[in-house]
């Protein structure tokens, strides 16, 4: 187990590697790199101002010679402009380029300086990996025990009542896209003039003026039922037919099974199959579609945070390519990666406990 | 002559003849002219009561002052903080202007009203102004404002070395451009409270210039990097919070005696909130009560806001789109819009008032192609552009560009998208081809000075002729249109050296003439600007050219 495990690291470390350096070439190419000037200093720059202000922030190095000083294995050389302004890609706010070091880079455990948010990437990164990490907790918390029940309750009886009228839920809500069903539970719940919250306040239900709030900003500082019920419920509802589909479909391809007919055969309760027999071994495709439902949510939350404005990780991704922020670009990149390849090889380190016939190694 | 001796500026010397001449006239028109001679009568040093006084009109009152105290939550993009004359658009200036201060300010009447300088009178043919820096004024870390400080920010912003000041072009007559650096002799410290500033030619822009966004003073210690962690500035706030992208707040510096206190500064906390580009979040954030003021709502907000019982404000500005064929952009190997048939036909072929109407909802009054608004000192009414759609397909077509497709772009969302929708509509009901291009705003600014064929939103500018300096001059950095016309550039250097407004509108007569005849631009319309707000927020209407003002607005009751 530890050396799948280690194994499993080492295929980690070089996977990010490549990716981190193909990021790195497609920001670094010219336009986007015009992108940046302009960003930086300002947006109706000349071509020969851009030029000048690439030159004296270094830009104009070879790639590999960045991708080295972003490493920390190349150092980052001091360039001084013709008024006598010093700049280095070390230097900080609180650390100027006088005194800056000279290898900054991953290896010496800093990710950069985000040149769209003027902090550290690292503490970008934390930040926003953290306000996506309360949303994701929450969707997962009510989406998972949903689907699996919706997709255990229809797979056990295929073609039962109960399986179509579950079912044809479960594919209406994942048919119907976050930025549809958003807009729908803003206009039912959150609408002073529309929906049910003008119907609640005149019953004196209600002490606000909408039931839930359509904007979760709020969120951000402190979350509460009013400003997080809508975006979790429209990431639950997209996220939730998929996983009952893939539950079902499993759970039906277990009851037929031979085993299933022989303990019917003996007389065993049918509540007792499925919970002891069938459902562990159901289990183990919506354990693979849950464990990726991880890496989906850390990107796929850009539609409903951008929505409910809410700030998080998927947000800074779209803040920082639409800036070209060459150094928050990669430290999001990394994480991307950790994030994939580690529910991966929880996944797959799970199989072994529902399925005795894998081994890893 | 015998008007003269009763109207001077704050010093007490004799405004000049012309003014006093031009009053005459503003007197017996219409809102419009009296407006241009606020503009006018103020940069030349008048108090407003006195150029109101010139027009033999009381100053108007001030509305309701707001009371003392309070929180404020306005909803607008923070964006992050950079150099503050690189800055790019207004609303990068929110948030830093309420520590770091004007020397002028231009407000909505189109009066200038000194801030941080006391006052200043200009010479008869506009060449030397003199300035007098407001006593008594400190920076809030104790040490006084003086001379000093106004001619090391001028001298800042003369620097055209740096790349991205915005502040140089604005002040190109004060600038060497030998040495891309302020001319020597032309910021000269007369004494700890006075400064000359001499042109290398005649120029009446200095004063509105310096009312410009990217013009906040800043102290000696001043670099981009340390501006939050180092606050120094001469403002009533400072900074307490800042989430580029997310949320920034201000609160009053306590430990610090603002010059202008009992003047303003009424709230006690701003906080700025970014709910980005996507309109109906910024609606969401109205409805969830999470904000008092919105920065720029979009005109098809405005309805759905006041059902909320918010108050909506406008004013009639001279912002702007243009639709421009850039001249010197090749297509294919040829230059398509170096011919002035094709830019004719494509003018002809759009309805102003149509465009109005499908682009902005008709929030705005029609233009007439030549980008000088009714709402500027020298503007000169030279009459409705013709729409013919059959003769621009006749035109097209004798141009022999009959087959050729004109690509049309422009940046994703909001009036200027739709806009651009709205002419390539018409382009093609006139029997000429178009294809529309929509490009995301983070990558549309990379090139806009060189699209073949684009739209481009344009902020008020107090004169006409400074519009035409930064757009259409054929050395102009923005120069969009690639336009180039040795005529039109040296009338304009004639407008620039008039301070008179009537005597410039008869320059100006031609040079709108030549905008005309030479196809320029599709100008379709002037935009109104709103506001909208909670209704008892005072003093937070629009601003005719977006500039900061909060420190007018306050809450009615406590």
């Amino acid at each position: 187990m530890a050396h799948f495990i280690l194994r499993r690291l080492g295929v980690m470390l070089l996977t990010t590697v490549c990716l981190t350096f193909i990021v790195f070439f497609l920001t670094n190419l010219t336009p986007n790199l015009e992108k940046l000037a302009k960003s930086e200093a300002n947006a109706r720059m000349s071509d020969a101002e851009v030029t000048r202000w690439l030159a004296e922030h270094g830009y104009d190095q070879n790639v590999v010679t960045r991708y080295g000083q972003w490493l920390g294995i190349v150092p980052s050389p001091k360039l001084t402009d013709p008024d006598g302004v010093t700049y280095t890609r070390c230097a900080r706010p609180e650390r100027p380029a006088e005194i800056a070091p000279k290898f900054c880079g991953i290896l010496q455990g800093e990710l950069g300086f985000s040149s769209v948010f003027k902090i550290e990437v690292t503490d970008a990164i934390a930040n926003r990996l953290g306000k996506t990490g309360y949303l994701m907790l929450a969707v997962m918390c009510v989406m998972v025990p949903l689907a699996l029940l919706i997709g255990i309750l229809s797979g056990m009886r295929e073609g039962s009542l109960m399986d179509r009228v579950l079912s044809a839920f479960a594919i209406i809500t994942t048919s119907t896209p976050e930025y549809v069903s958003a807009i729908i539970l803003i206009a039912v719940f959150a609408s002073k003039n529309s929906g049910i919250s003008p119907h609640f306040v005149e019953w004196g239900l209600i002490e606000g003026p909408t039931l839930f709030k359509a904007s979760a900003a709020t969120a951000l500082r402190d979350i509460t039922f009013s400003n997080f019920t809508l975006p979790v419920t429209a990431l639950t509802l997209y996220g939730m037919g998929y996983i009952a589909r893939m539950t079902r479909a499993s759970m039906a391809e277990v009851m037929t099974q031979q085993y299933i007919r022989t303990a019917r055969l003996k007389g065993v309760p049918f509540r007792a199959i499925v919970l002891k027999h069938a459902l562990r071994n159901a289990m183990i495709t919506p354990f693979t579609i849950i464990m990726l439902q991880f890496p989906w949510l850390l990107t796929g939350v850009v539609i409903v945070e951008t929505i409910f404005n809410y700030k998080g990780f998927g947000w800074s991704l779209v803040q920082a390519a639409g800036n070209n922020d060459i150094e928050l670009l990669m430290g999001i990149s990394i994480v991307a990666v950790v994030v994939v390849l580690l529910t991966q090889l929880i996944s797959d380190i799970g199989y072994v406990y529902l399925n005795p016939r894998i081994r890893v190694s | 002559m015998k008007l003269i001796s009763r109207f001077t500026n704050r010093k007490g010397q004799p405004l000049p003849d012309a003014l006093s001449q031009s009053a005459e006239a503003a007197k017996s028109s219409s809102e419009v002219d009296r407006r241009e001679f606020l503009a006018l009568a103020s940069a030349f040093g008048a108090t407003t009561a006195t150029a109101y006084g010139m027009l033999g009109l009381a100053t108007p009152a001030q509305a309701a002052t707001p009371v003392m105290g309070g929180t404020m939550r306005l909803e607008v993009g923070v964006h992050a903080l950079k150099d503050t004359r690189t800055m790019d658009f207004a609303a990068m200036a929110m948030v830093a202007s309420n520590w770091l201060e004007y020397l002028v300010e231009y407000n909505n009447d189109g009066t200038f009203q000194p801030r941080l300088l006391a006052d200043w009178s200009v010479n008869d043919d506009a060449t030397v102004y003199t300035l007098s820096v407001r006593q008594g004024v400190t920076w809030n870390d104790g040490t006084p404002f003086t001379a000093q400080d106004v001619a090391r920010n001028i001298e800042r912003w003369c620097d055209a070395e740096v790349e991205g000041n915005a502040m140089a072009s604005r002040l190109k007559s004060l600038v060497d451009t030998e040495t891309n650096k302020a001319a020597e002799g032309a910021i000269k410290i007369i004494d700890d409270y006075t400064i000359e500033l001499t042109c290398a030619s005649s120029d009446i822009t200095i004063i509105p210039s310096l009312a410009d966004y990217p013009a906040l003073v800043v102290p000696e210690s001043y670099t981009p990097e340390t501006m939050l962690t180092n606050p120094v500035g001469t403002g009533p706030y400072k900074p307490v919070e800042f989430e580029v992208g997310v949320r920034a707040a201000v609160e009053r510096n306590t430990d610090h005696t603002w010059w202008g206190e009992g003047t303003g500064a009424w709230v006690d906390r701003f906080e700025f909130l970014d709910y980005g580009t996507d309109t109906s979040a910024v609606l969401g954030a109205v409805e969830a009560e999470e904000v008092d003021v919105t920065y720029n709502p979009p005109s098809e907000h405005l309805e759905l806001m006041e059902a909320l019982g918010w108050q909506v404000q406008s004013i009639d500005t001279g912002s702007t789109v243009v639709i421009r064929p850039n001249q010197k952009a090749e297509v294919g190997g040829t230059k398509p819009y170096a011919d002035v048939r094709v830019r004719k036909a494509l003018q002809m072929a759009v309805s102003n008032e149509l465009t109005l109407e499908l682009g902005f909802n008709n929030k705005g009054s029609a233009a007439e192609n030549h980008h000088v608004a009714p709402a500027h000192p020298e503007y000169a009414d030279i009459g409705k552009p013709v729409h013919d759609p059959a003769g621009a397909k006749a035109l097209m077509a004798e141009a022999g560009m009959a087959d050729f497709e004109h690509e049309l772009i422009s940046i994703d969302g909001g009036f200027r998208k739709d806009t651009a929708d709205a002419v390539a509509i018409q382009l093609r009901d006139a029997g000429i081809n178009v294809k529309r291009t929509v490009m995301p705003g983070s990558t549309f600014w990379n090139d806009w000075t060189k699209y073949p064929f684009s739209i481009t939103d344009w902020n008020h500018r107090p004169l006409g002729v400074q519009l035409y300096g930064i757009c259409y001059q054929s050395t102009a950095k923005w120069n969009e249109a690639g336009y180039s016309n040795t005529e039109f550039d040296a009338l304009l250097e004639k407008a620039v050296a008039l301070a008179d407004a009537d005597q410039r509108r008869e320059v100006m007569v031609k040079l709108e003439q030549i905008m005309v005849d030479d196809a320029v631009i599709i100008q379709p319309y002037w935009r109104s600007l709103f506001r909208t707000s909670k209704p008892d927020v005072i003093g937070a209407e629009p601003h005719i050219s977006f500039l900061p003002q909060l420190y007018k607005w306050g809450w009615a009751n406590a």
